[in-house]
């Protein structure tokens, strides 16, 4: 099997450089969590990890990623044990940030191996078609690999996405086999146990494992109860080396206040691009329009989007929104593409369902963050060049996640990077996945493709506008406004690729 | 030609994606994969043919690792009480866009004081014309000394990064395509060179990361010997002036510059029209460059602006050629003109600085280890630096004047800039880029990134980054420095991280594994002073033994440079071979 070019490994390589040339860049709070959370696990017996509360930066993961943080501590010690102290607020000495920007790239291993695993994969199931399959998952993998979003939020902002995500890659690929699938879910299992908002891909994993492990392929009504078994012994045991220690302590109650904290707004502090954010804006165009339409307008709501941008948003026009309606939207969508995996569990449909999972939460979810927009993004990604009308659904997702994490940068120093990557990214996979995505046996839809062109070209003059030309003109006012048509922006991509994808998944 | 290393293939692989497999399991003598990691990064590119697809990813790439480099710390950092060189330049914007111009080469001389030609002096001026639009406050005069505010540190690493990409980038871009078209190189092959030469590490971690604006400089001879590439003379005296007015450092490629154009008129006959073009151009040139200063001096004496308000009393003698006082009337209206011009050469020109200042890894230097050269007279030394370097840049220009073919260009220049750097007067370590940057274009030129020209660029510019570590470490940049450096070497293929630029077919073994060996041994000796600085404190009575040890390394493996592009420049040019290969130059 010829290797292509560049490899992953190489691609590794550059990209390790120029991470490490990052490690002076700027780190947001979320550094600090995880410095807190390395002096938690390291200083504190289990029992207290998650009631300790020195810090505002509680421990709000689940055991697994405790877990990983005391392995990593045990490392940090060694580099420099005041970082440690549970006390030692902020504390940010050249040996912890090196160290811990460095453990970000180390674990981000797991995803090289899985990237490496999903491209190896593919070659050993189509080897009748030759190179372009291989060429494409080669494509693909590296575009993962090199994502805008994982240096933005990983690299610069400090997170530890990379990681987790080359876990969901790995449990993804594993799927693809009947012999993986135990194993898949178990490891996807084990994922949730590190980070929960993987719960909300769970659905489709729920659906594809009953399907396709726990009924017979022939017919729904034939159970596979060895299977079952393996897999309910095998997802018990992982909970109970999770959550088991604590459960023993009566602590359950306490992690899930910690994990679920439900007092939270519906949107984040600043705008995931989801539906919310469309309606928050549609809101605020109504302000001014209400008392021509003779609706009534909440004076309180009326000062508090517009400003900080930060707590709770309220609307001034527009009926409230409650958790409940966010959460029984979200099922919804969810459910309507897990009915056609059911039908037909398929590698490629349970992708999709992932993907479309993702969707779902992302753009009707209770208190989104931007950053999970790679929930959608990566899953999509491995389906991407199936063929060309993935492409096309694809597209504007990829401009409109990417250009939507923006926002957590925000000082000067990193804005040529994060713009300049981008751009990069988007200009080279692009064009790439165009050359690589084979056409598809199906029509294509005319309006789709003129829309994502559209839309595309669309991103330039705004950039400059939120970038330069507002501030230019008004200076510090309106502050407001550029983030408004940035998350507008970015969510009619979202939602715009969102139906095309609905669309390409229930017509393929 | 005989057999050309694999990257030079790139066309073949132009085929439709759907029929490539077949022909990579025909046997046969094509070799399908890249040689070294840089060409496997633009492999994907080789059935692209346009420029426009490709060039604007490289540029977009450079420009990040350039400016990830710059968040870095800069030289002089918090570290009064001189500050460095940042603070050099960031007071030059000052006193530039504060002083009348008459004042600019004699204001407080203690405190970095003017010491560049004077296009140095106008880029300052329009660079802190734009940032006092941003924050007039970094640029107030002597209170904004030695600021360390952090937007002001952006706005310098912008000032870098775009002068850069304004004329050193074009540049590049513009010679690595005539140069390579020259020897019918292909253009991917040219784009791997290209990347290659952006990413030569001692220019992002002086220019970028230590700070100056080398490659403004760098930038105007790049296209100066374009244009010689091009026959452009006239473009090429302009460009070259323009890097002689803004770094005095370009007089180490002058004599090579002079030979090729003086060469250039009379090989292969004479042509005087070429001549005075030249020699006109070039005066003009240098005509334009002064005229703001000259204007200025006489504006500001007719506004009785004094170039000194600091000085009371009468007017002090001329720093340097006082007999020019009895010649001339001290009181008529061009003097003050002459007073600010020999005070801008008196600056440019430290003549009164001793052979060498810091630890530079030249024949001065080294030599200094062996007999201590102080207890000479200076203008002996002066003398014996002036004839060595005379005698070492001699043999080069010669045969660049004999044999006036563009194709020798890089030779030439990095031979002079070599013999400068290793025998001249007042070298400064990243004066170590000169040399470096000829010698790094061969790259695109013919066997570019065969083996043999791979391993010997690599050498230079990694002895070359490693002979700046002393200067960088001092600042805590011992990690981009290590990323940067260990990034190239791992692109091209090269020590520490593969073997795989050596042992070139069709070389004897002798010149093979004499190469492998002498090379191997200067990687290890780098490797193991990293170790030694690294973990084992120099003993007490030498204190600079490692920095000792690091000049005398570096002399020795420039000499070695020096010495191997003469040698190509020799063989290239055929003048060894005067009788057999007469007939051929001719039809050239």
């Amino acid at each position: 099997m010829t290797e292509i070019y560049p490899t992953i490994a190489q691609c590794a390589v550059v990209a390790t450089a120029f991470k490490i040339l990052l490690f002076p860049a700027y780190k947001s709070t979320d550094f600090e969590v995880h410095r807190n959370w390395l002096a938690i696990t390291h200083s504190l017996p289990v029992w207290e990890w998650y009631y300790e509360k020195t810090s505002e930066w509680t421990l709000d993961y689940p055991p697994f990623f405790a877990y990983f943080e005391w392995l990593l501590s045990q490392v940090a010690k060694l580099v420099d044990p005041f970082m440690l102290r549970v006390y030692n607020l902020e504390y940010d000495s050249w040996q912890t940030v090196y160290f811990q920007r460095f453990t970000v790239i180390v674990t981000e291993l797991a995803l090289v191996y899985a990237l490496q695993m999903a491209v190896d994969g593919i070659s050993r199931f189509i080897d009748a078609h030759h190179g372009v399959p291989k060429r494409a998952a080669q494509a693909a993998a590296l575009s993962i690999f090199l994502s805008p979003g994982l240096l933005i939020i990983d690299h610069i902002h400090f997170q530890y996405n990379g990681c987790m995500y080359g876990i969901l890659i790995a449990s993804l690929v594993l799927a693809k086999q009947k012999s993986g699938l135990l194993t898949s879910g178990l490891v996807f299992a084990s994922l949730l146990c590190m980070k929960h908002i993987y719960a909300y891909l769970a659905p489709a994993y729920v659906v594809y494992l009953l399907r396709a492990y726990c009924l017979s392929p022939k017919s729904i009504l034939r159970i596979q109860f060895l299977n079952c078994v393996k897999l309910g012994a095998g997802i018990l045991g992982i909970l109970g080396a999770a959550f088991g220690p604590f459960a023993v302590k009566g602590q359950i109650p306490q992690i899930l206040s910690r994990l679920f904290p439900f007092s939270r707004g519906l949107c984040h502090a600043y705008w995931a691009p989801n539906v919310w954010a469309l309606y928050s804006f549609m809101d605020r165009a109504l302000i001014s329009a209400a008392p021509r339409l003779g609706l009534p307008v909440k004076e309180e709501a009326l000062n508090s989007v517009t400003r900080g941008l930060v707590g709770d948003t309220s609307f001034a026009v527009l009926p409230e929104i409650t958790p409940r309606l966010c959460f029984a939207l979200t099922l919804l969508f969810q459910a309507i593409p897990l009915v056609k995996l059911f039908l037909k569990p398929t590698w490629d449909a349970f992708i999709g369902a992932v993907t479309l999972c993702g969707y779902a939460s992302f753009l009707f979810g209770w208190h989104v963050h931007e950053k999970a927009i790679l929930l959608v993004i990566i899953p999509f990604s491995l389906i991407a060049l199936k063929d060309r009308r993935h492409l096309s659904a694809f597209r504007p997702l990829a401009v409109a996640g990417h250009v939507s994490l923006f926002p957590l940068l925000f000082t000067p120093a990193e804005f040529p990077i994060k713009t300049v990557y981008t751009i990069f990214w988007l200009i080279l996979f692009l064009t790439v996945f165009d050359r690589l995505a084979p056409p598809s046996n199906r029509q294509r839809f005319f309006l789709f493709d003129r829309f994502s062109i559209l839309y595309i070209a669309v991103s330039i003059p705004l950039m400059a506008y939120c970038s330069l030309i507002h501030q230019m003109v008004f200076g510090k006012r309106y502050e407001f406004l550029p983030l408004m048509f940035m998350s507008s922006y970015s969510a009619i991509g979202v939602v715009g690729s969102w139906l095309g994808f609905m669309v390409v998944y229930f017509t393929s | 030609m005989s057999s050309p290393s694999p990257a030079h293939k790139p066309r073949r692989k132009s085929k439709k994606p759907g029929v490539t497999f077949d022909a990579s399991t025909k046997p046969g003598p094509l070799i399908r994969t890249p040689s070294f990691p840089l060409a496997a990064f633009l492999w994907p590119a080789r059935s692209s043919l346009s420029p426009w697809e490709v060039v604007p990813l490289i540029l977009m790439v450079v420009g990040l690792f350039r400016w990830a480099a710059g968040l870095w710390g800069y030289s002089g950092f918090q570290k009064p009480p001189m500050f460095g060189d940042y603070e050099a330049q960031r007071h030059w914007m000052e006193i530039t866009t504060q002083l009348p111009i008459s004042q600019w080469y004699f204001h407080d001389l203690e405190w970095w004081g003017l010491d560049y030609p004077p296009l140095t002096a106008y880029h300052s001026w329009l660079l802190g014309k734009i940032g006092a639009l941003i924050d007039p406050s970094w640029f107030t005069l002597y209170t904004s000394r030695g600021s360390d505010d952090p937007t002001l540190k952006i706005f310098m690493r912008a000032t870098v990064i775009i002068s850069e990409y304004l004329i050193y980038i074009p540049a590049a871009v513009v010679f690595v395509r005539r140069y390579s078209r020259l020897f019918g190189v292909a253009q991917w092959t040219s784009w791997v060179a290209l990347v290659a030469i952006l990413l030569q590490p001692s220019t992002i971690l002086i220019d970028h990361i230590h700070f100056q604006y080398n490659t403004v400089m760098l930038g105007f001879v790049l296209a100066s010997m374009s244009s010689m590439t091009a026959g452009r003379y006239m473009w090429a005296s302009i460009f070259f002036v323009a890097a002689l007015g803004f770094k005095q450092m370009a007089l180490y490629y002058a004599p090579a510059v002079f030979a090729y154009l003086l060469g250039s008129c009379i090989f292969p006959r004479i042509n005087i029209g070429r001549f005075v073009v030249i020699a006109g151009v070039t005066a003009v040139s240098f005509a334009v460059l002064i005229l703001p200063l000259v204007i200025g001096a006489l504006y500001d004496a007719k506004r009785g602006i004094d170039s000194r308000p600091d000085l009371d009393g009468p007017r002090p003698p001329l720093p340097i050629f006082p007999q020019l006082e009895s010649y001339l009337n001290t009181e008529a209206v061009y003097y003050p003109v002459v007073v600010q011009l020999v005070q801008m050469v008196h600056r440019v020109f430290p003549f009164a600085r001793g052979l060498f200042e810091d630890k530079v890894a030249n024949f001065w230097c080294a030599a200094n280890v062996v007999f201590k050269l102080k207890k000479y007279p200076a203008a002996l030394l002066q003398r014996a630096s002036l004839v060595a370097t005379l005698a070492s840049f001699a043999p080069a220009n010669l045969i660049l004047f004999l044999r006036p073919n563009k194709e020798l260009l890089p030779y030439a220049f990095a031979t002079t800039a070599w013999s400068f750097f290793l025998f001249s007067y007042q070298v400064h370590e990243k004066s170590v880029l000169l040399p470096l940057l000829p010698m790094t274009v061969l790259l695109a030129g013919k066997q570019g990134l065969g083996k043999d020209v791979r391993a010997w660029v690599g050498f230079a510019n990694i002895l070359g980054a490693w002979t700046m570590f002393p200067l960088l470490q001092r600042v805590d940049l011992r990690v981009p420095y290590a990323v940067l450096t260990l990034l190239w070497a791992y692109l091209l293929g090269l020590p520490p991280t593969s073997l795989s630029a050596y042992f070139q077919e069709g070389q004897s073994p002798w010149v093979q594994w004499g190469t492998a060996l002498v090379h191997g041994a200067f990687y290890v000796a780098m490797g193991l002073w990293h170790v030694l600085e690294l973990f084992v404190a120099a003993p007490l009575d030498k204190p600079d033994l490692w920095v000792v040890a690091n000049v005398g390394v570096g002399a020795v493996g420039f000499a070695l440079c020096y010495a191997w592009c003469l040698w190509r420049l020799t063989d290239e040019s055929g003048i060894l071979r005067w009788g057999s290969v007469k007939s051929s130059k001719k039809t050239q």
